[in-house]
């Protein structure tokens, strides 16, 4: 039979969206897989949603569970928020990815296995008494059984100058490949990568684009498969696009706040999983004029930040939730000197290590109390990759704004995951006014520089910054009198100074925006969340109102202080549902704040929510009203 | 930057705070002369900042009229880092003590000093803790009785000169308190100094450990105890400079100087050796002089230097940052009105997670030669013999019978169901059985076997026979299908004939 006939025979469906899952050993390249598709499918234009799942030992067992590394990307037509709850095509490398990934394969999904991977001694690592293919409990679902080490040595074969060891690493471009051919995607953008990446290893470049063809052509050519789909482009906004993740957009954002505050980006960190590549995306970026330190400890991160701040720079630290108990001292010490910092929380799972590469939001009342004595702080929390762009902006704003730390609650899944990012034109992002006192000379009459003299309109301090002749002044941790910011231990001094600073923050509600909703203004159900669970929650609000049902969906982005219409929104609903990745922090700081009714509905198995789960509870409380 | 025209004076660098130290605390000495250095440094009076962490000698930026931060305890020297780092313009003093820069705040120490951020560090050892009334320190002597050490401290003091040598401290010096005119020389010195200046100043807590310095604060009595380090000059020391010190193999030793003893044979200060820096530091008064002065000096980059370096050499490179740019150093796409899009590929991969994978991608290419290509093919490659198998329950009479019938050294013992259960070779004939069998119709070969052999299956590397047999001296392994049933049998000589056809 010719290719053509073949082809022919092979049907197109088109599909809105499709979630795929690649999943093999960490040391099978299951990631640059998964982000070559992702990158691929982008550039053809399909909305696209990631979100890695890699190992917590960056070396585990190969074949082993603990081993498993995988990419989950939603491709669609239509504007996607999430990864997609279960994947509907899974492609494994080898038992123990099978084994891991299966309990959330959609039922009746596609799993594609590399059935030479499947011997006796990777069932055993994977913990497998018997073949998972030879017997019946892959039978709900349509299995593809590829003998793919040995077609892709075979189509390397002539290859000259590496071995067998290097042609099977190529293995997951054959996947790859099979999975372009799937879809329908073009191979141009791996090939254009893999020519740049190689360029100086020609056999590595020749194995690999021949494995990515070999893949291509074996679906192609086989008659292994009844269907291809198809997935049409998206349809965005007009604009440029890029694909970005939480943490490069957080780096992006805190590059483009120092340019428009006309400062240095300082970036004093310790490195922790998974804030670590906030640094390494800021690193390079040393043309930006952005000073990386790598400090001893997250006490000295925190530390240095304050020293930048008090130096006048755009001062920031990362971390996550571990590294931010360690800098709560600091911290207050921030409080208390009123300095404009941004310290991001990568939050992970905890407490204590806990689960560091497993996404949780249970920092919220760490960020809010954790710390001695009232030290009120801002706390934002961005929605979705992009949003990571914007949010880190807005923190650097608002600190500058209040003369206070902000804190920046992402989290793991928001930090690794991806999205489209319509790229915004760099002259349209307005300046970040800074006001620096001039100098003054109190000997020819001008009046002594008070320190905690405070703005009218905002309520912060001034920021004097060291080189300002006339302006030298001393502060520290301890009370302080207002105005003057001398030493005090006056109780009336004490408490006028805690009022002073609650109220600059509180005040920021004048600079923030009023709480948008989604839907009805009034009704049944007004569903909030907060931070990377956005996207499901607002899909599972979608559907529900699909499904005629009385519910609105409030996202909070601005945690510290809340927007000022907040409450009143709250309480035009019978009832307010918080699905959180937490005990219940955002339930039990609402009810605190407005003394309302709220139905906390937590989750803690350091996963984001699925549309499914949060829709059933939609449907469950608006049902027993 | 200054509007500053006459010269400043000490005065200018007073503050408007009361000093509230207890009377008669060393810090008063210390603070006068950090004053009174204040106009010579170099720099105008708003581009120098004081940092402090907690401890009594941490109120001292309060009363110097710069910029400064009462900061936390022991953390100062991070502060001061982060200030460095954003603004290497200015002059940056670090104040802290015994307590709060080398217990609480010991590792941002020693970090602060390994960068050589240009930071002045000043420790005033007073060698107990102060503000928090009088516990030991850890620069306390062993056997120090304090509140906290009723019974005498047993803990090992730390030597903070040694400390700062360990930390590849570029500037590292000593004083006291007491001695003003020799603080303010050395104050001096630690702030000309490019990098992390390192002094340590004896001071004197009068309210609970008054007695620490005694031989070294008292103005009789100290240029008899007291080493002047000198660059260049031979340590002599005492009220008539007749006393030295010698180098007796690598320990440093006290000399009278006369009777056959000169100059020459003294020690000579060199500020730039390492080695010499460390004898200097082990030399504990009363058993030996108290070196004070500048103990060791050297010139390093410092970090704010590197950093800035890099910086210039990016710009130059790339040209001052634009955002742009970096929102574009991706892979793009456009939708147009039409939501027709169109791909672009620029940019590099930002993404890549697979770290481990991309290590070996990267990786030289291992130099794998022809034999370790054969050594992973499957064992199904050396087309494995037919086993000769034999039920568990056949006697031993009718297992010998079958060997030399087929010729084989080695039979696979099976079940009912015919899975492997043992393996029974010639050496178990020669080894259990001969003479020692009288009937061989009447045991069955199950007693004799070696039960439960290591079995592989084809599709498994070579090489993992080879390791099996090498490991336990097997000279055959059965091979068995995914139900544990006898496939074949490869022999030690099997796999040496297959390696030996690349050899030739
Ligand atoms: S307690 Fe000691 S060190 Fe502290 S101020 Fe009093 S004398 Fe000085």
């Amino acid at each position: 039979m010719s290719e053509l006939e073949a082809q022919a025979e092979v049907e197109f469906e088109e599909l809105e969206s499709v979630v795929i899952r690649f999943a093999g050993d960490s040391g099978d390249g299951m990631q640059l897989t998964g982000t070559q598709f992702t990158n691929t499918s982008a550039v053809f234009g399909n909305d696209i949603s990631t979100m890695p799942d890699f190992p917590a030992e960056i070396r585990a067992p190969a074949g082993t569970l603990a081993g498993v590394s995988g990419f989950q990307i939603n491709i669609s037509e239509r504007d996607i928020l999430t990864p997609g709850d279960a994947p509907e095509v899974l492609v494994t490398m080898n038992p123990a990815a099978l084994k891991a990934c299966l309990p959330e394969l959609e039922h009746g999904g596609t799993i594609i296995v590399n059935t030479d991977a499947f011997t006796g001694a990777n069932l055993k690592k994977a913990g497998y008494e018997e073949n998972p293919l030879d017997n019946e409990s892959l039978k709900n679902y349509q299995v593809i059984r590829i003998p793919l080490t040995t077609l892709n040595r075979e189509a390397l074969k002539d290859i000259e100058g590496i071995g067998n060891k290097e042609k099977d690493r190529s293995q997951n471009f054959f996947a790859l490949g099979l999975a372009f051919w799937m879809f329908d995607r073009p191979m141009d953008t791996t090939l254009d990568w893999l020519k740049k990446k190689f360029a100086k290893r020609p056999e590595i470049y020749e194995a690999n684009s021949r494995a990515l063809q070999a893949g291509f052509n074996f679906g192609d050519t086989t008659r292994t498969f009844q269907h291809r789909y198809r997935i049409r482009p998206a349809t965005l906004p007009p604009g440029t696009y890029r694909k970005v993740t939480g943490n490069e957009a957080v780096a992006m954002g805190l590059v483009t706040a120092a340019k428009k505050m006309g400062k240095p980006l300082f970036y004093g960190t310790y490195p922790i999983t998974p804030a670590s590549d906030i640094l390494h995306a800021l690193a390079p970026l040393r043309h930006f004029d952005v000073r990386t330190f790598q400090a001893e400890d997250e006490i000295a991160a925190m530390g240095s930040v304050i020293g930048a701040a008090f130096g006048g720079a755009l001062a920031v630290t990362g971390t996550s939730g571990p590294g931010v108990a360690l800098k709560s001292e600091a911290m207050n010490l921030a409080i208390m000197l009123e300095l404009p910092m941004v310290i991001v929380n990568v939050q992970r799972g905890g407490p204590s290590t806990g689960l560091p590469t497993k996404t949780e939001q249970a920092d919220l009342l760490q960020a809010m109390f954790g710390r001695n004595g009232e030290s009120p702080i801002v706390v934002l929390a961005p929605q979705s990759p992009a949003d990571c762009f914007d949010m880190a902006f807005e923190a650097a704003r608002l600190a500058v704004r209040s003369m206070s730390p902000v804190i920046l609650l992402s989290d793991g899944f928001l930090a690794n995951s991806s999205e489209p990012w319509q790229i915004p034109d760099p002259e349209q992002i307005p300046a970040i006014p800074v006001n620096h006192p001039h100098g003054r000379d109190p000997h020819n009459g001008d009046a002594p520089y008070l320190p905690y003299e405070r703005d009218p309109e905002t309520g912060g301090r001034p920021w004097a910054i060291p080189g300002t002749p006339g302006l030298e002044h001393r502060i520290g941790g301890l009370s302080k009198a207002p105005r003057t910011g001398n030493v005090s231990y006056d109780p009336q001094h004490n408490e006028q100074m805690f009022f002073e600073r609650r109220d600059k923050i509180a005040r920021l509600v004048k600079a923030i925006p009023a709480q948008a909703v989604y839907g009805p203004k009034s009704g049944d159900l007004l569903v909030v969340s907060w931070g990377g669970t956005f996207g499901a929650v607002r899909s599972a609000v979608q559907r529900a109102q699909a499904d005629g049902y009385s519910v609105a969906h409030a996202h909070v982005r601005y945690l510290n202080p809340f927007p000022a219409n907040l409450r009143d929104l709250l309480s035009r609903y019978r009832r307010v549902l918080v699905p959180e990745l937490n005990g219940g922090q955002l339930a039990f700081l609402l009810r605190g704040r407005f003394a309302l009714n709220v139905q906390s509905y937590p989750k803690m198995q350091a996963r984001p929510f699925k549309i499914s789960e949060v829709y059933a509870k939609i449907v469950e409380v608006i049902g027993n009203r | 930057m200054t509007t500053e025209t006459l010269p400043l004076t000490r005065q200018d660098f007073v503050s408007n705070q009361t000093v509230r130290w207890c009377p008669g605390c060393g810090d008063y000495s210390i603070l006068a002369q950090v004053q009174k250095t204040m106009p010579d440094i170099g720099f105008a009076r708003e581009d120098i900042v004081f940092i402090s962490g907690i401890g009594c000698s941490s109120r001292f930026p309060y009363y110097m009229n710069t910029y400064g931060i009462h900061s936390i305890h022991g953390r100062a020297p991070t502060l001061a880092s982060g200030l460095a780092i954003a603004r290497p313009d200015l002059s940056i003093w670090v104040v802290t003590g015994d307590g709060d820069g080398l217990s609480i705040g010991g590792n941002h120490m020693i970090h602060a000093i390994r960068r050589n951020i240009n930071l002045n560090i000043l420790l005033f050892n007073n060698r107990i803790y102060g503000l928090t009334k009088g516990q030991y320190s850890p620069t306390s002597r062993h056997g120090m009785v304090t509140k906290s050490s009723p019974m005498g401290s047993v803990e090992q003091p730390l030597n903070p000169i040694a400390l700062a040598l360990a930390s590849e401290a570029t500037f590292v010096a000593r004083s006291i308190d007491a001695h003003t005119q020799h603080l303010g020389e050395v104050l001096l010195e630690a702030a000309h100094h490019v990098g992390t200046s390192f002094v340590e100043i004896y001071q004197n807590c009068v309210i609970f450990n008054p007695n620490e310095w005694i031989g070294l604060d008292d103005r009789r009595l100290r240029d008899e105890n007291i080493l002047y380090l000198k660059h260049g000059e031979p340590m002599i020391f005492g009220k008539n400079h007749d006393k030295g010190i010698r180098l007796n193999g690598f320990m440093p030793e006290v000399v009278q100087l006369g009777n056959g003893v000169s100059e020459d044979d003294l020690l000579v200060h060199d500020e730039t050796s390492m080695q010499l820096a460390f004898i200097i530091s082990s030399m504990e008064f009363p058993h030996f002089p108290a070196p004070m002065g500048v103990i060791r000096r050297v010139q390093k980059q410092t970090y704010t230097e590197g950093l800035m370096e890099q910086v210039k050499a990016a710009q130059a490179k790339k040209g001052v940052g634009d955002l742009y740019e970096l929102y574009t150093s991706a892979d793009l796409w456009t939708v147009t009105e039409r939501e027709t899009v169109k791909g672009k590929q620029t940019g590099a991969l930002s993404l890549e997670l697979d770290d481990e994978y991309m290590d070996e991608m990267e990786q030289k290419p291992e130099e794998t030669t022809a034999m370790q290509d054969q050594l992973i093919t499957p064992i199904a490659t050396l087309q494995p013999r037919a086993p000769v198998s034999i039920d568990a329950a056949a006697s031993l009479a009718k297992a010998i019978r079958q060997m030399n019938a087929h010729r084989v050294g080695c039979l696979l013992v099976t079940d009912k169901d015919d899975r492997l259960v043992g393996i029974f070779t010639e050496k178990d004939v020669l080894m259990r059985v001969v003479g020692l069998v009288d009937d061989l119709t009447a045991v069955p070969v199950a007693n004799y076997m070696t039960p439960n052999p290591i079995a592989l299956t084809t599709s498994l590397p070579i090489a993992q026979a080879l390791y099996e047999m090498s490991i336990h001296g097997f000279r055959h392994v059965p091979l068995v299908d995914d139900d544990g049933r006898p496939e074949g049998i490869i022999s030690f000589r099997d796999v040496v004939r297959r390696l030996k056809q690349n050899f030739n």
